[in-house]
């Protein structure tokens, strides 16, 4: 949102707030804004999530296709990110406004999600050598209201989350061909594991510190942030909620500097300490979020909102 | 052959005749064995820690306002720096100049596939950091509502091509006189089965970013861009998964790195400045010669000319 | 580093924002809708006339006064009136004058000439003013005004020839729906928590630190000078919840003025922390509370 405008005082109070660890909502610095989520919104996907953040309002759906594995990873399936910034959000998006966005966005999805750690490419493989699954995971900015990289990954950590691939019946090799029956039972699924799954943290600096979850406003006031993106926690995700398992310590799967500033090596080391712990905290709040959403579903309790309300 | 947008283009269905080779099939482990022998010493004969050394000068491109050539072994880049122009198709006064970055892999560059002439996310996404990471090194103030151009080429890949493109770049733009805050410098480094492999070689790179056999293992890419002067990290990448204190310990190394770098670029340029000063004094040496012996000539001619 | 506050509810969690007010409905009206016959009434904004027939061109409830029908939407660009008290963001410099936002359908203008120049003292606009322009304001820059005037288009003309009007400070904008403001003698409002919030007819909200009127000339650097000092810890807190109060009450379409921000403010105070006020329930429950006690009040 380049055509923000703000007054050099309206900028000073921000960055004096930030210093002092008291912004202008009454957040600290390593606070998050509430944010809404709601799951399987989107009838014809395999899987999907809306999530709100504030004014930043994302949508993802995620589609299943089937396709053939690439000849050096024979044993993986694929994993592909589009996003589309919406001429909704701001008239800015219109035409090819919104492109540059969009690619960055799905680029730095595409790197956090890269690693095994991060996601397991083999438990989308039907047949070895043969067939695979593919997942288009496609992002759509709706609202943007600042913070659209930590929001992005939310709502895709769910929708995957929520993502069900039909249960392959038979898979046998027929004269070079893979002969495939997929389950026409609608219930008969397998869920991703997704436990492992990435989130990305904006570290805005404004001033000498480090903030989550700008605002559009504190976004104006920074000239350089960092999104780290690193992996998740099995333990949040565990329904038995067992604490004896042990906790892995989250790996960082991206690190990008954002911006036209730079950063003395020591705030730099600082910060990606900061970026991992907040992805700690982020991931434990969603975990508990789709936990809670799963609960509801099975007693049968759970029905859409949409975008309706 | 260029691509016809008009038209649909089916997917290219050839394909690399390595993917037949023996070598194509290698397992995880047997790569990453490859890479190091019981020394520890790299399959070019390098330590883990030991960069490779770098050959760079600069007016590689004659036309351009500035130009370097950098070469890391089998690294080969060639990078040109054109005249600011006006910001074309903006619509607003842009207080701080902008910089447009380029980055391009020559057809042939890579050892495993054919590079299509369209850019790629890859191309795309290197051409992104390099702008990133030249933005806080140039006085961007001093040419308000105009734009620089950076091109780089990378003509053979062989690993740290983002570290030798913003290093073949910052060389460029200082032979450019494009003013600027401090020498820019870059260097990667690839994790592999928790070990450090200072500026990687293409293969160490490939070797980084493939899944390794066991979880939770440290695996990836980092490049850092310095500028070491003014001790500020100007541009920072991580690729792969690797916990916080490999991070950390990996940016230590490389901060080292670009230092190394430093009086490499530094030479180069005082090289330049010298070899011009002695241009111009031979210029004008020969100047004067061709002057004393035109005034010789004339001599000569006015006595001829008294004499009738 | 302490754990960072961060909440994920889910959309079946969500609370319904809107409070009781107990008002009896209004009719609503939708574009297309006939109002009346034409010949006893005039037509005014949000209505048009065909078929001999008064028809509403947005949805939204009637107004009469008089003869005069007029239909409000609830979202609406701010219409402006003169003498209406409004803040703006200096969008442009341009010849003699500022372009404004001020939230309207066009934007408004901001004459070199119905501005006080520094010194204070009347004297005419000569070239050096219009040279300093960028000086007195820039692109940016937020302003309090009044409407001196209201152009055939429906653009504004604005003054800020007092001292009460002029560049604002350090402190925080929110912007609100036009409608949600009570049109008030009024709109500068020192609250007795020590902070001053402007309510602007344009929907546009100042807070800011209350400061002593210092208007000794001797004092001139001093204030220039605390401009730029940072704001103290408690006044920011302060500032932070009645941002989120206001926040809650335009979430609930309350209607804003002194009395229910300082009453929202009042029922906030339960909330220790100003950052809990960020979360619907409380938001509902300072709303609904904000509500009652204006009710109460209005009965007795």
């Amino acid at each position: 949102m380049a055509n923000l405008l703000l007054s050099p005082l309206e900028k000073m109070y921000i960055l004096h707030g930030v210093r002092d660890d008291c912004r202008s909502d009454g957040r600290t610095n390593i606070d998050y804004r509430p944010m809404e989520l709601e799951t399987d919104v989107v009838s014809h996907a395999s899987g999907s999530a809306r999530l709100r953040l504030a004014n930043t309002d994302i949508l993802v759906g995620v589609k299943t296709e089937i396709d053939l594995p690439n000849n050096d990873q024979p044993g993986y399936g694929k994993l592909e990110f589009f996003v589309d910034c919406s001429a909704n959000a701001t008239p800015e998006f219109e035409g090819r406004g919104g492109e540059q966005l969009a690619n960055s966005i799905s680029n730095m999805m595409q790197k956090a999600y890269q690693s095994s750690d991060a996601f397991d490419l083999k438990q989308l493989c039907i047949f070895e050598g043969k067939q695979c699954w593919k997942l288009y995971i496609d992002i759509l900015i709706l609202e943007c209201g600042g913070n659209l990289c930590d929001a992005v990954s939310l709502a895709v950590k769910a929708a995957l989350y929520n993502t069900r691939l039909p249960s392959v019946k038979t898979a046998l090799l027929d004269g070079g061909n893979v002969d495939l029956q997929l389950s026409d039972d609608p219930y008969d699924n397998k869920l991703l594991n997704v436990d492992l799954a990435p989130l990305l943290v904006t570290l805005c600096k404004i001033g000498d510190k480090f903030v989550v979850d700008p605002s559009a406003e504190e976004e104006n006031c920074s000239v350089i942030s960092l999104i780290v993106g690193a992996t998740g926690n099995k333990t949040n995700y565990n329904i038995d909620n067992k604490k004896n398992e042990s906790c892995t310590d989250s790996k960082c799967t991206t690190i990008v500097m954002n911006g036209s500033g730079s950063l003395a090596p020591k705030t730099l080391k600082n910060a990606i300490k900061q970026g991992i712990e907040a992805v700690q905290f982020l991931d434990q709040a969603l975990g508990q979020a789709l936990l809670r959403e799963r609960r509801e579903n099975v007693t049968m309790k759970k029905y859409s909102y949409g975008f309706l309300k | 052959m260029p691509i016809d947008y008009r038209r649909f283009n089916g997917p290219e269905d050839s394909v690399s005749y390595k993917q037949y080779t023996k070598n194509f099939l290698k397992s995880y482990e047997e790569l990453c064995n490859e890479l190091i022998d019981e020394n520890e010493h790299r399959k070019d004969g390098r330590a883990l820690d030991e960069a490779r050394t770098m050959y760079a000068r600069t007016n590689m491109i004659s036309q351009a306002k500035g130009s370097s050539y950098v070469e890391l072994k089998k690294t080969k880049v060639v990078c040109s720096v054109f005249d600011p122009r006006e910001i074309p198709n903006k619509n607003e006064f842009s207080p701080l100049g902008q910089i447009y970055c380029e980055v391009k892999f020559a057809p042939f560059s890579c050892p495993r596939k054919r590079r299509a002439l369209v850019p790629d996310a890859e191309e795309k996404d290197l051409s992104l950091s390099l702008k990133k990471a030249l933005e806080p090194a140039v006085c961007r103030y001093a040419f308000p509502n105009y734009q620089i151009d950076v091109f780089v080429y990378i003509l053979e890949h062989d690993g740290a091509c983002l570290a030798g493109a913003i290093n073949a770049a910052g060389l460029a733009l200082a032979n450019a006189a494009v003013p600027m805050y401090d020498t820019i410098t870059a260097c990667s480094i690839a994790v592999i089965e928790d070990k450090l492999y200072v500026d990687p070689t293409e293969e160490e790179e490939y070797v980084a970013n493939m899944t390794p056999a066991k979880e939770g293992i440290n695996h990836g890419i980092i490049t850092v861009a310095m500028l070491s002067t003014l001790e500020q990290v100007a541009g920072f990448t991580q690729l792969g998964s690797m916990d916080g204190t490999c991070v950390i310990n990996a940016t230590e190394i490389l901060q080292k790195e670009c230092q190394n770098i430093v009086p490499i670029i530094h030479q180069i340029l005082v090289k330049d400045v010298i070899h011009n000063i002695d241009l111009s004094e031979k210029l004008e040496k020969e100047a004067k010669l061709r002057e004393a012996a035109l005034n010789e000539n004339m001599e000569e001619w006015k006595k001829l000319l008294s004499a009738d | 580093m302490m754990a960072g506050n961060v909440s994920i509810r889910l959309a079946s969690e969500r609370v319904n924002p809107s409070v009781y007010s107990g008002a009896v409905l209004p009719r609503f009206y939708t574009p297309g809708e006939v109002i009346s016959g034409m010949k006893d009434y005039m037509r005014g904004h949000g209505t048009y006339a065909e078929d001999d027939c008064l028809k509403a061109s947005v949805a939204g409830v009637m107004q009469k006064v008089n003869k005069l029908i007029c239909i409000r939407p609830l979202k609406n660009r701010y219409v402006g009136e003169i003498g209406d008290v409004v803040v703006g963001r200096v969008l442009e410099v341009q010849q003699r004058r500022w372009k404004i936002d001020t939230n309207s359908r066009l934007d408004s203008v901001l004459q070199l000439s119905s501005v006080n120049l520094p010194g204070g003292e009347l004297r005419r606009r000569s070239v050096e003013d219009e040279q300093m322009m960028r000086q007195l304001l820039q692109e940016g820059d937020l302003i309090s005004a009044e409407v001196q005037n209201v152009f055939s288009d429906g653009s504004l003309s604005l003054h800020t020839r007092s001292l009460k009007y002029g560049k604002l400070k350090q402190g925080i904008l929110l912007k609100v729906f036009p409608s949600l403001i009570k049109r008030r003698k009024n709109h500068f409002h020192n609250l007795p928590c020590g902070i001053s919030v402007i309510i602007g007819n344009n929907g546009y909200i100042w807070i800011s630190p209350n400061v002593q009127d210092v208007t000794v000339q001797e004092q001139k650097d001093e204030i220039a000078n605390s401009d730029l000092q940072p704001v103290n810890q408690t006044d920011r807190e302060t500032m932070a919840r009645i941002r989120n109060c206001i926040a809650a009450l335009v979430t609930s379409k309350m209607m804003l003025d002194d009395t229910s921000i300082t009453y929202a403010y009042e029922e906030s105070l339960k909330y220790e922390s100003v950052k809990s006020l960020l979360d619907p329930e409380a938001m509902l429950d300072v709303a609904f509370l904000t509500q009652h006690r204006i009710k109460e009040m209005t009965q007795e």
